[in-house]
């Protein structure tokens, strides 16, 4: 028997009717009971395909035709639950009696997994996908390769949110906090530097599991110098600022010894030569611990009636909270990497 | 075939009436390749559509004894509900199930009973809930369950300091909350995090400082054009006007963004021709994008909107006669 839905063989339709692979099938049709809030006029692939998957499903048949017919049905349609559900049920099956391997079938584990990574492509808004791919990972307890085929989801989407929750999984599942996952986040940071999400994903692998103990000698530093740098590039970019004051907070560095840093980007005194309004949010934070409410004020009033008014309704809360510690912005809970 | 749409160019009305009719005509469209194309939407669409119709005043668009026929024949031995007869049960669906019924009153339609143990039998040991018997772990499905437990006064039947345990470790550095813990802040799952904080009555677990982080972060997300976006750099879209607003109001600071603002760049997304409203202007509307428009103009007090409950997105006159007055 031919392989069961390579790339090319979905373009194909399927004759359940003719084939006689399906010839013992007798499909089931939907069954509405006259309820019109309900019934469904289907396109004629798509209703043959699933009354054939419910009398599959009603004899809980897992034979590797189920491969051929799940993925016909998700080809047209890869967001449905059940479909997904039963496809991976057949797999386990299929592996459990030693077949899915076997040539006859002409079907694999990496089969699948290619075949997972083409839907994955046409559908890049999916959840099902992703969780399809992590059962089929975790079972074979095996992540070769995996690190690549979520690179190439963000050659498409840097900013994927299942695909970065599937490559945070990987991470936490098979230990890879390593140096190719931090050059993987350089090198994401490098192309866009307002990728919030390999921002996000760089705080996870370097300081998101530390719990109690503080982040090894250098680290601080080092991901404080990144965070510089890129703010330097795009000193608008909340992202960059947000990572920066995380860092710092995590080594214990007081917010205070970035005054000079937010001040060249923030002279409050010429405001026309301000660049950032996240400088001023955090110059207003540091004049205001440092007891300069004159400052503090100046640089609350920039914001809301210059540098960011849509919000000023924000700001002028954070001017009525002045003298008052704790400040705003500087007190969240340490983030556990575990589940 | 997709129809063409007109947007208004009128900014500063709402047209309820065909906005109505756009809803009552989404289950005559049969014949167009989207219907059975979201059959595995069927339950969440009818709570969409059935809120939305609450919300614009007319509760009984839809025919009351067939809704409650649909949702009984979507309910499954085990208790949970399925998108659609044919479809396996799942805690997004069992929440529209229960929400459907809430809203026109006819909860002991159904088996709830049953329905609590399959959502109590989701609970895993960290707290979190799987969406359904596959596993999928996400904060959606911890406010779909908590959710669904409230409207049918079974709470006790899980681990609820737990469950929130577990969402409070999905807070992140800037503020925010994703769907697991480390995951990226996003919006959407922001509102069913501070939604399950705030129906278990546990936001002060969040200390005053970290809750203004979060509003702020949540403010952030507001454009020049005034359409609210659901993560830094990316597009606005008409359904975050509810992630991002409802998270606002359960945090007590709607005013912190420009509410005209906003007000009229959602109602720049409605089709005044058709009726609905797309994800933005230019785009294809929808039912999904309808209801949270309009929820979200409610929720800022729009004229002649019927008010929605920030935590449950369900209309207040139906949150009241559940729990009471707040």
């Amino acid at each position: 028997m031919a392989s069961y839905s390579s790339e090319e063989e979905e373009e194909e339709e399927l004759d359940y009717t003719n084939d006689p692979v399906w010839a013992d099938v007798t499909p089931l049709p939907q069954d509405d009971g006259h309820n019109p809030l309900a019934q469904i006029a289907y396109s004629p692939e798509y209703t043959i395909a699933m009354s054939y998957l419910r009398a599959i499903m009603a004899a809980n048949d897992h034979s590797p035709r189920v491969l051929n017919l799940t993925s016909d049905i998700i080809g047209m349609n890869a967001a449905h639950y059940t479909v997904w559900g039963y496809r991976f049920k057949t797999l386990m099956s299929l592996d459990r009696s030693q077949t899915l391997e076997d040539e006859k079938i002409g079907w694999s584990w990496r089969q699948e997994l290619e075949w997972v990574q083409s839907i994955a492509k046409r559908y890049e808004k999916n959840y099902q996908i992703w969780h399809h791919r992590q059962l089929i990972i975790d079972h074979l307890d095996d992540p070769t390769g995996e690190r690549a085929v979520t690179g190439e989801m963000f050659a498409l989407d840097s900013k994927n949110y299942h695909v970065w929750t599937y490559r945070q999984w990987l991470v936490q599942r098979f230990q890879l906090f390593d140096e190719e996952e931090l050059a993987a986040t350089a090198s994401l940071l490098e192309e866009d530097v307002r990728n919030n999400s390999a921002w996000n994903h760089r705080y996870f692998i370097v300081l998101g599991r530390l719990g109690e103990a503080g982040p090894e000698e250098g680290v601080v530093e080092r991901e404080s110098e990144l965070a510089k740098e890129a703010i330097s590039k795009a000193p608008q970019n909340p992202s960059a600022w947000n990572y920066l004051k995380a860092v710092l907070r995590k080594g214990g560095i007081e917010l205070a010894t970035l005054k000079p840093f937010c001040e060249s980007f923030a002279p409050i005194l010429s405001p026309d030569e301000i660049k950032s309004s996240h400088a001023l949010d955090i110059l207003s934070e540091i004049y205001d611990e440092a007891g300069d409410s004159v400052k503090a004020e100046k640089a609350l009033e920039l914001l809301a009636s210059k540098f960011d008014p849509v919000r000023k309704n924000y700001w002028r809360y954070r001017r009525r909270l002045l003298g008052s510690k704790p400040t705003p912005a500087s007190d969240t809970p340490t983030i556990q990497a575990t589940a | 075939m997709a129809t063409a749409v007109t947007f208004t160019n009128k900014p500063e009305e709402l047209f309820v009436d065909k906005h109505v009719k756009y809803i009552q005509s989404l289950d005559t469209r049969k014949d167009e390749l989207e219907y059975w194309l979201t059959e595995h939407l069927r339950l969440n669409g009818v709570y969409w559509g059935l809120t939305a119709l609450h919300l614009l005043g007319r509760p009984d668009a839809l025919p009351r004894d067939e809704t409650i026929k649909f949702v009984q024949s979507c309910q499954h031995e085990n208790g949970g509900f399925g998108a659609h007869p044919s479809h396996d049960a799942h805690l997004l669906y069992t929440l529209s199930a229960i929400q459907i019924l809430a809203m026109i009153d006819a909860l002991d339609a159904v088996d709830t009973e049953a329905c609590a143990a399959y959502v109590a039998g989701l609970q895993k040991p960290s707290g979190v809930f799987a969406g359904d018997e596959w596993g999928e772990e996400d904060t959606r499905f911890v406010y779909t369950a908590l959710q669904t437990l409230k409207i049918l006064n079974k709470l006790d039947r899980v681990d609820v300091e737990k469950a929130v345990d577990f969402v409070l470790r999905c807070q992140n550095y800037d503020g925010g909350f994703g769907v697991v813990p480390g995951a990226e802040s996003h919006s959407g799952q922001i509102f069913t995090c501070v939604g399950v904080l705030s129906m278990t009555n546990n936001l002060d677990r969040m200390t005053p400082a970290s809750r203004d982080q979060l509003a702020g972060w949540l403010a952030q997300r507001q454009l020049p054009n005034g359409g609210l976006n659901g993560r830094p750099e990316k597009l606005e879209d008409v359904c975050y006007s509810w992630w991002v607003l409802s998270s606002l109001a359960m945090l007590g600071k709607l005013h912190w963004i420009d509410q005209n603002k906003l007000v009229g760049w959602i109602l720049s997304c409605q089709d005044e021709v058709r009726g609905g409203l797309a994800d933005r202007k230019g785009d294809a509307v929808d039912v999904f994008h309808t209801v949270f428009g309009l929820a979200g103009l409610s929720l800022v007090g729009w004229g002649g909107l019927k008010e929605v409950d920030p935590i449950y997105c369900m209309p207040v006159e139906t949150t009241k006669r559940l729990f009471g007055p707040k």
